[in-house]
């Protein structure tokens, strides 16, 4: 890494900006937003830049001659606001409008767009025959675009503008860029087309295509097969078959070659009134009649709730940017850290050398695992991670050393004067390879980390007495958990000598105990703190960022800030376990299940961190929530040098649901069953024993969310080919079963706080993470339901081990059991001790007061005035005696030990109306339907919250989202790759119900919210993927050239 | 070792003068240099617009911004919206849909819906959609950003209606 050293030169006319061109290693810059990305991956930065924005004349439309001049400083922004664009150039228009994302266009200029001979703008402007006009040297010229492109550029060049013809006679137009997400994505490829028609005759076309890796190109061949037909002689089928031959475009390791030419062709023929070849879609009627929703299920919307919608307390300091975040914190006298990754996938450490860095002035500390006092080994699992690298590298993420210096700039010269020398090992990166025989070792316990099996019944004779068998394998990305709020934090040493951890986290005591390890430090010297988190969802339920900053603090003494950028962050930072699922289902006549085996491997990556956990999970949902005699179940775990997997959202769950609810569609298709009635067959019944024979709670509610199902107005939506024919719709349903809390065998502990503070405020002290769930306000809302005071009385103190007691982590849908035991549990005691309390002060007897909105009351009053604020109370009391309770207990579990099993369940049934595209394969959601039923909502706006963030989360982990790795090393860096669900991927409608209901004497409470809402969107998409098409994509994300070929099968 | 420049620029309504390495991007001079960590950096690309501001009205991300190409620049930081009047009524309306969870996104998608706002304040859905193409939100399903943001159309439409009887 060789520190930037740049020198801006602001010419003022083209002759001088090409001299100081001319001047070696300057780069020429208009707005200059491809420069970060550039300098991201590696490119190298110029010494000079040359800012053209003095130049005159480079700015700005104009028209004359029929023709439209656009200075090449005109901003995409400003292309797109432009009326004469948008009437004379709709097409362009078109175009401007999918390039980039917004923010990013009011930026970008249109000559960086053409200048960078890869622009999205570039077959949109071929098409249009434009011309450039630009300067060397030599001088000024205009040459048409086309040939402009094809030239050598050995000399350095301005271009200072684009001329565009406008049309006389009206044109016919296409254009669609097909990219990896619906908006501001990389373009797979771009095709453009106009023709210019008279008396229904093609008169001239002009096509071409261009965009991302696609060299821009007109199609010179398919244009002359155009020239001259009658439009209703043309055969498009000869067309496309012209279009596909002459376009050239390559493989990459999102899309391939051929999928590029085939949707190019699509996209042309259809644009031009060809329509889509392949398969006529078979109509499918909207359902007639719809049964009855169950009794007591409500849509969730703030204009049903009335006064159960609340404001979330930290909503407003989070929407106006107020909210300090553990990464938001600055001093003056603040290190800035950063922490040496390796780079390197897989490889023995010869010798690590840091002199030359600690010799650099500003550098304060360097940390490496001489520095680790004492165990150099991490995991919430197996402590199989060293905190930092000391014999092995094992993924391109390790940790090897952290600097801590002045400020930024020198942190980063610093890294790059770490000499670490490597010896490379064979790169491990398929999880099946990794147990072959002869496969080089990951770890010296081999590469298989765990493996589960479970049996029960007699499999053999299951399937030998079946009627039916469906056979599939289900692969499920690597997905990343994307926060917004990379993995950072600062720490401190206090005046107390008490080492300070402010990290974003899901468990801090857990940190702690981690730390305390690492660090040879008793927990005591330790304080963790977690709250508030910038999103979560599993990826910093391990450590992350914690032990280097601790090292680095305790070194210096001083202060230290890290945060991960993003693209450390993607290459450190925990991913999903990609698995692959191979289910093997059975059922007789009736369509009633005999016999389910599986079989997983999956990919833990270089640690285990909690891939068992995860993979352990996904078996106990082996059989989603239907009973099933016959079962046989395998997975195998491995090490590979891709990353590290562990905890998100669902946690196998999910991508086993994706498997058995795909394989209930296809056993109902080959029964003649409609999805419901197959499910109504195989369903467990409520007080049955769960999957493993544990004892489960009870308040099941699956059949009821299968009525909800079937009763949902989405089945009266239109299904079929869409009004331009150019989409295939249909609607699929998927059940929802998700385990709540860790299980049997780990130590799950609950408990927390609840005081009356000094100021008068009711303290509710949590173990507990608000990472943006809403524990707040759902905090709020359980004791001010418990106490009888209001949810503005009640102020949450949550993610500090110096402060909370232990309450677990948060994680695995059981927070919102925690706070709702706490609160339960707590409260009596903590009223009975205020009650006793005013009653002293006030002379009253204790039972003839109660707790209400704002203080004290008469008991049975209707005033709304309290006797007594909860202020004036505390004021009058000994501070060292204020009413406190306490209450720890552990989660509820189940009587299975053998394995771990859950005792609660959350139950959902999730509907997906979708439309897949006959031209590019892709799948837009176009309804989201959530029927959930996990008890009494505690807050219902961050319940519905939850429902549709974990619903996008799924429809990205559906369509669009995967860590591509090649060979041990991350092909997505960024989000500029890793496509991450904008809002133009978000579906048309999302609707969330929920069933509160519990059964009589049920002891639970509410069941988490958490991970009900990505549980059953992948197999829902999945299966209204097959209503439409008859196809089920086996892959997620879905691979829209399988799609297409499934289109295109006869 | 970078070429320090000396810059003037107006930074949320105030004349500022600072010297930064002329490559310094202006999330890190907000966040690092300034004080001002409302705008997040959350990419560093220009790929998911936490780090939005206003520059002359017009929404663009820090993170893409270097020193040099913001002399003489207006710039409005997440900060500086305390002084806009609609920027108000949309923080108002979003907060009380409860438009975001973690809220690490919130304050880009707030600077990007008052530039919006600002200059078509009848947007429906569909500008809206197309106006926070830009803008990543990983905890929520956009749907309570779009609801927050018709409800301050709606808002800003009436600004009298809209008002709480606690007000």
């Amino acid at each position: 890494m060789t520190p930037s050293v740049v020198q801006v030169l602001r010419p003022a006319s083209l002759k001088d900006a090409l001299a100081c061109a001319a001047t070696g290693d300057a780069r020429l810059v208009a707005g200059g937003t491809a420069l970060q990305l550039e300098w991201a991956k590696g490119l190298p930065q110029p010494r000079r830049l040359v800012d053209l924005g003095r130049i005159a004349g480079l700015k700005g439309i104009a028209i004359a001659g029929g023709e439209l001049r656009i200075g090449a400083l005109t901003t995409l922004g400003d292309l797109e606001r432009n009326q004469l664009v948008q009437d004379k150039l709709p097409l362009l228009d078109a175009a401007v409008r999918t390039t980039a994302g917004p923010a990013v266009r009011n930026l970008a200029t249109i000559g960086g767009n053409i200048a960078g001979r890869a622009g999205c703008l570039l077959p949109v402007l071929l098409a249009l025959d434009a011309r450039i006009e630009s300067s060397t040297a030599a001088g000024q010229r205009i040459m048409p675009l086309a040939e402009w492109l094809q030239e050598r550029h050995g000399d350095t060049e301005i271009v200072e503008a684009v001329i565009v013809h406008i049309p006389e006679t009206p044109v016919g137009w296409t254009h669609r860029k097909v990219g990896l997400r619906a908006a501001f994505t990389p373009s797979v490829i771009s095709a453009v087309g106009l023709t210019e028609i008279a008396d229904g005759c093609v008169v001239a076309a002009r096509l071409a295509v261009g965009g991302g890796p696609v060299a821009p190109a007109r199609l010179r061949g398919a244009e002359a097969l155009l020239a001259g037909l009658r439009l209703h002689e043309i055969d498009w089928r000869v067309i496309r078959a012209a279009i596909e031959s002459e376009t050239a475009a390559p493989d990459d390791a999102f899309r391939s070659a051929r999928y590029r030419r085939k949707v190019a062709a699509n996209a042309l023929v259809h644009g031009l009134g060809g329509g889509p070849d392949g398969q006529s879609s078979r109509r499918l009627a909207p359902a007639a009649r719809l049964p009855s929703p169950p009794p007591g299920e409500i849509r969730l919307d703030r204009s049903l709730a009335g006064e159960r919608w609340h404001m979330r307390p930290d909503g407003p300091a989070k929407v106006e940017g107020r909210l300090q975040y553990l990464t938001d914190h600055r001093r003056l006298d603040m290190l800035v850290g950063r922490i040496l990754r390796a780079g390197i996938p897989h490889a023995r450490i010869l010798a690590i050398d840091t002199s030359a860095a600690e010799a650099l002035p500003g550098v304060a500390a360097i940390v490496t695992h001489r520095d680790i006092a004492g165990s150099n080994a991490f995991g919430i699992l197996v402590q199989d991670q060293p905190a930092l690298c000391f014999d092995k590298v094992r993924y391109v993420g390790d940790a090897v050393a952290a600097v801590a210096a002045v400020d930024a700039e020198t942190t980063e010269r610093a890294l790059g004067l770490i000499k670490v020398s490597y010896r490379p090992l064979p790169v491990v990166s398929d999880a099946e390879a990794a147990l072959s025989v002869g496969t080089e070792p990951i770890h010296a316990t081999g590469n298989l980390l765990r493996s589960f099996d479970f049996e029960r019944g007699d499999i053999d004779d299951g399937f030998a007495r079946a009627a039916h068998v469906v056979e599939a394998v289900y692969e499920t990305p690597r997905q990343m958990h994307g926060f917004m709020e990379t993995e950072g934090g600062y720490a401190f040493v206090d005046d107390d000598g008490v080492l300070n951890v402010c990290a974003g986290g899901q468990y801090g005591l857990r940190d702690r105990l981690q730390l305390s390890r690492i660090l040879g430090l008793p927990e005591d010297r330790i304080r963790v703190v977690t709250s508030p988190t910038g999103g979560a969802f599993g990826g910093k339920d391990e450590l992350t960022v914690q032990p280097a900053l601790a090292l680095l603090a305790l070194k210096t003494g001083r202060p230290v800030r890290l945060q991960l950028d993003r693209a450390e962050s993607v290459l450190a930072g925990t991913k999903r376990n990609a698995m692959k699922i191979r289910m093997r289902t059975a059922c007789d006549s009736n369509g009633v299940l005999l016999a389910q085996q599986v079989e997983v491997i999956s990919d833990a990556g270089a640690y285990a961190s909690l891939g068992p956990g995860v993979l352990e999970t996904a078996l106990e949902h082996a059989c989603g929530p239907y009973a099933v005699p016959h079962v046989r179940t395998s997975g195998r775990l491995a090490y590979t040098n891709n990353g590290v997997c562990g905890a998100f959202r669902g946690f196998g769950a999910n991508q086993m649901a994706f498997a058995v609810e795909c394989q209930m569609d296809r056993l109902a298709a080959q029964c003649g069953l409609d999805v419901f009635e197959i499910r109504r067959r195989n369903m467990r019944k409520p007080g049955m024993r769960g999957y493993l024979g544990q004892t489960v709670a009870p308040s099941e509610r699956l059949m009821e969310m299968l009525q909800a199902a079937a009763a949902d107005p989405i089945w009266q939506k239109p299904r079929g080919i869409s009004k331009d024919g150019t989409e295939i719709v249909g609607v699929g349903m998927a059940m929802n079963y998700q385990g709540n809390g860790l299980g049997t065998l780990p130590p799950d502990p609950g408990g927390g706080a609840l005081r009356l503070a000094p100021d008068g405020a009711i303290e509710a002290l949590y173990g507990l993470d608000e990472m943006g769930q809403g524990l707040l306000t759902s905090i709020q809302a359980a004791v001010a339901a418990a106490l009888g005071c209001s949810r503005d009385d009640v102020r949450p103190v949550t993610g500090d081990t110096g402060r909370t007691p232990e309450s677990g982590s948060t994680t695995a849908s059981r927070s919102t059991y925690v706070v709702w035991k706490v609160a339960e549990a707590a409260a009596p005691a903590l009223a009975r001790d205020i009650l006793a309390a005013a009653g002293e002060r006030l002379g009253r007897n204790p039972a003839a007061l109660a707790i209400a909105p704002g203080g004290i009351v008469e008991r049975g009053s209707n005033s709304g005035v309290p006797l007594l604020s909860f202020a004036t109370l505390a004021e009058g009391l000994d501070p060292e005696r204020l009413p406190f309770a306490v209450t720890s207990f552990e989660f509820p579990k189940t009587d299975y030990l053998r394995g771990n099993a859950r005792m609660i369940f959350a139950f959902g049934a999730t509907l997906a109306r979708v439309a897949v595209s006959r031209i590019t394969g892709q799948v837009r959601v176009l309804d989201l339907h959530q029927h959930t039923a996990a008890g009494p909502i505690l807050d219902l706006a961050a319940y519905l919250g939850q429902m549709e963030g974990g619903g996008m989360q799924g429809v990205g982990f559906t369509l669009t989202e995967d860590t591509v790795m090649q060979n041990g090393r991350y092909v997505t860096a960024n989000l500029d790759t890793y496509m991450l669900p904008s809002i133009a991927d978000a579906p048309e409608t999302m609707t969330t119900f929920a069933l509160e209901d519990l059964d009589p004497g049920d002891p639970f409470g509410p069941r988490g919210a958490g991970e009900l809402g990505i549980g059953a969107v992948t197999p829902a998409i999945a299966n209204a993927v097959a209503d439409a098409i008859g196809w089920w994509p086996p892959r997620a994300p879905f691979d829209p050239e399988e799609l297409l070929d499934a289109l295109e099968a006869p | 070792m970078t070429t320090g420049i000396a810059l003037t620029f107006r930074l949320n309504g105030e004349d500022r003068f600072i010297d930064v390495s002329a490559d310094m991007r202006l999330i890190d001079i907000l966040r690092d240099r300034l004080g001002l960590s409302a705008a997040k950096k959350a990419c560093g690309i220009g790929r998911c617009g936490a780090c939005s501001v206003l520059v002359d009205g017009r929404a663009v991300n820090a993170c893409l911004l270097m020193a040099w190409q913001i002399e003489g620049a207006d710039i409005l930081t997440p900060e500086g919206l305390d002084a806009v009047p609609e920027a108000a009524i949309i923080r108002r309306a979003l907060a009380e849909e409860n438009a975001f969870q973690c809220g690490y996104c919130a304050p880009g998608f707030t600077i990007v819906l008052t530039a919006l706002l600002r200059e078509c304040p009848d947007a429906g859905e569909r500008e809206i959609r197309a106006a926070l193409e830009g803008n990543i939100c990983r905890c929520t399903g956009y749907h309570s950003i779009i609801r927050g943001s018709l409800a301050a159309t709606q808002a800003i439409a009436r600004p009298d209606a809209a008002k709480s009887p606690d007000d």
